[in-house]
């Protein structure tokens, strides 16, 4: 069973009283422990279709299953990763990344041994009573992501987390989250409008056409990654100079581009 | 920077204390028998301390300006945050409650207080119901504002964590709109020192509004100006409390600097 499903599914926007068309059949699935990023021309739907797995949206036709069942509204077996961060200001931490345990009830003790070593293992230690605004963006994306891994989702829903970053923290931010998705796998959906992101991180790469969005090709890095062997380099930028991901990278690049060029016209 | 803004402030309060001693006691160019001056202040200052006017001292003035004040004002807060959060929250409450409230809204404050005497006499209970009427209003609408201004991503967050309706309430709207509320609360304290002279002014038994009535009738200029500093004082005052109430519910901004 898949963890995510995307079966057909399609999305109208009301606009002065005329629909329109966002997405129109999409179909995708996100196997159980696996990664899988959407890239796509801006305005293509992307993030609607983040928006449906997370409950915030309902599809117009189709469906939308998490773990085999429709999307109920939102919740934190789905837990959602912002590109804005979207903390809570008046909360430390700590407090913030407490939150949706507090809200499943859990006990104090368990708590508090979830928290420290999801906070260990973001490198956030020493920071757990700091407020946010406190924090580099980078950070403040740190306690975010903290805040949906300590849930231990069903699903990850990453909106273009590392949008916000500057060049050098995304870069670090990219390791990070491979680090981590190495140590603790989890289902992840990761929007990005970055192709070598989307190819350094994921599994399988999801390409997304021009508005109403549909899924072009779906191309599967994991198979090329451990053909060559990517892991072997800790680095970034060591992996984006290989052939096998420069060859990968160019192709999704040139995927995209003839949709810009379509939706141009 | 700091130490020499105040300095100018200083300068020019000082500066300012002594033109008025100069005007009316050197040069007589201001009429005594109209403005006084400092001694004629600081005697009836003096006066109202120590054996009281208008049947009473200037504490118990004060302090009965003071309680309606604070119990007008509390009960303002206490409905209108609450009806703000509700109207900020649901478009329905909104829908069902704002129409009443740009009925009633236009009315200024202050033509309440025929009615309000007139169901409820000169005592303390018409002047709490024009001071509720007048800090009401900005209580509900600043409130108000605020809810609606929680970023939206916030709000998601908060639901994508599973959050429940109370704890939404509690740990993240009040909290999200904790700045604006505070901007109301301010403008509602104003409006209740403000409402409260006029309605003493207009019929009242006690306080610093009769105070005022009273020097009035009496051609005493010196003790109407110590009423309107003693309302001064205590609207600083106020306003001050306030400040620290609002500095040490929100540790969060504190640390911005």
């Amino acid at each position: 069973m898949s963890a995510i499903e995307f079966d057909n599914v399609g999305r109208l926007f009301e606009r002065d009283g005329r629909s329109f068309p966002a997405l129109d059949g999409v179909d995708l699935t996100v196997a159980d422990k696996e990664f899988v990023a959407l890239v796509g021309p801006s305005g293509c739907g992307k993030t609607t279709c983040l928006r449906m797995a997370a409950g915030f949206e309902a599809p117009s036709s189709g469906r939308v299953l998490v773990g085999g069942a429709p999307v109920p509204g939102p919740g934190p077996d789905r837990a959602v990763v912002f590109q804005q961060f979207a903390l809570f200001p008046w909360k430390t931490v700590a407090d913030n990344v407490a939150f949706g345990l507090r809200n499943k009830g859990m006990a104090a003790p368990e708590r508090r041994d979830r928290i420290a070593a999801i906070i260990k293992l973001m490198g956030l230690d020493g920071y757990e009573t700091a407020f946010p605004h406190q924090l580099s963006g980078g950070m403040q994306q740190r306690v975010a992501i903290a805040r949906a891994y300590v849930l231990d989702p069903q699903v990850l829903l990453m909106d273009e987390p590392f949008g916000a970053l500057d060049a050098q923290t995304r870069v670090v931010m990219q390791e990070e989250l491979v680090r981590i998705a190495r140590i603790n796998p989890r289902t992840v959906l990761f929007i990005t409008h970055a192709v070598e992101e989307a190819v350094y991180l994921a599994d399988r790469v999801a390409v997304m056409t021009q508005r109403p969005g549909r899924i072009k090709e779906v191309l599967d890095v994991r198979a090329i990654r451990a053909a060559e062997n990517w892991d072997r380099h800790a680095r970034v930028e060591d992996v984006m100079d290989l052939e096998s991901f420069v060859h990968l990278r160019t192709h999704i690049w040139r995927s995209l581009r003839e949709e810009k060029v379509g939706g141009e016209r | 920077m700091q130490t020499s803004r105040d300095w100018i402030g200083t300068a020019t309060v000082a500066s300012l204390l002594a033109l008025w001693a100069v005007l009316t006691m050197v040069t007589g160019t201001i009429d005594t028998l109209r403005f006084p001056s400092p001694v004629q202040f600081w005697q009836s200052l003096k006066q109202i301390a120590t054996t009281g006017y208008a049947d009473g001292t200037l504490l118990s003035h004060s302090l009965h300006s003071l309680k309606l004040v604070i119990m007008g004002f509390t009960v303002a807060a206490a409905v209108g945050i609450p009806l703000g959060l509700l109207m900020g929250w649901s478009r329905r409450a909104e829908a069902l409650i704002n129409p009443v409230f740009l009925l009633v809204r236009p009315i200024p404050p202050l033509a309440w207080i025929p009615l309000a005497i007139l169901w409820l006499g000169l005592g303390d209970a018409a002047k709490i119901m024009v001071i509720f009427f007048a800090a009401f209003v900005p209580s509900v609408i600043n409130t108000f504002t605020g809810v609606r201004g929680i970023e939206p991503n916030v709000i998601e967050a908060a639901r994508m964590l599973g959050t429940g309706r109370w704890r939404l309430a509690r740990e993240v709207l009040v909290p999200a709109a904790a700045p604006m509320i505070f901007t109301g609360l301010r403008l509602s304290l104003q409006a209740s020192w403000t409402t409260l002279v006029a309605a003493e002014l207009v019929g009242a038994l006690a306080g610093l509004g009769r105070v005022l009535n009273v020097a009035q009738q009496d051609i005493y200029p010196a003790m109407v100006m110590v009423g309107m500093a003693a309302v001064g004082a205590w609207g600083w005052a106020t306003t001050r409390v306030l400040a620290v109430v609002e500095a040490r519910a929100m540790p969060w901004l504190a640390v911005r600097a």
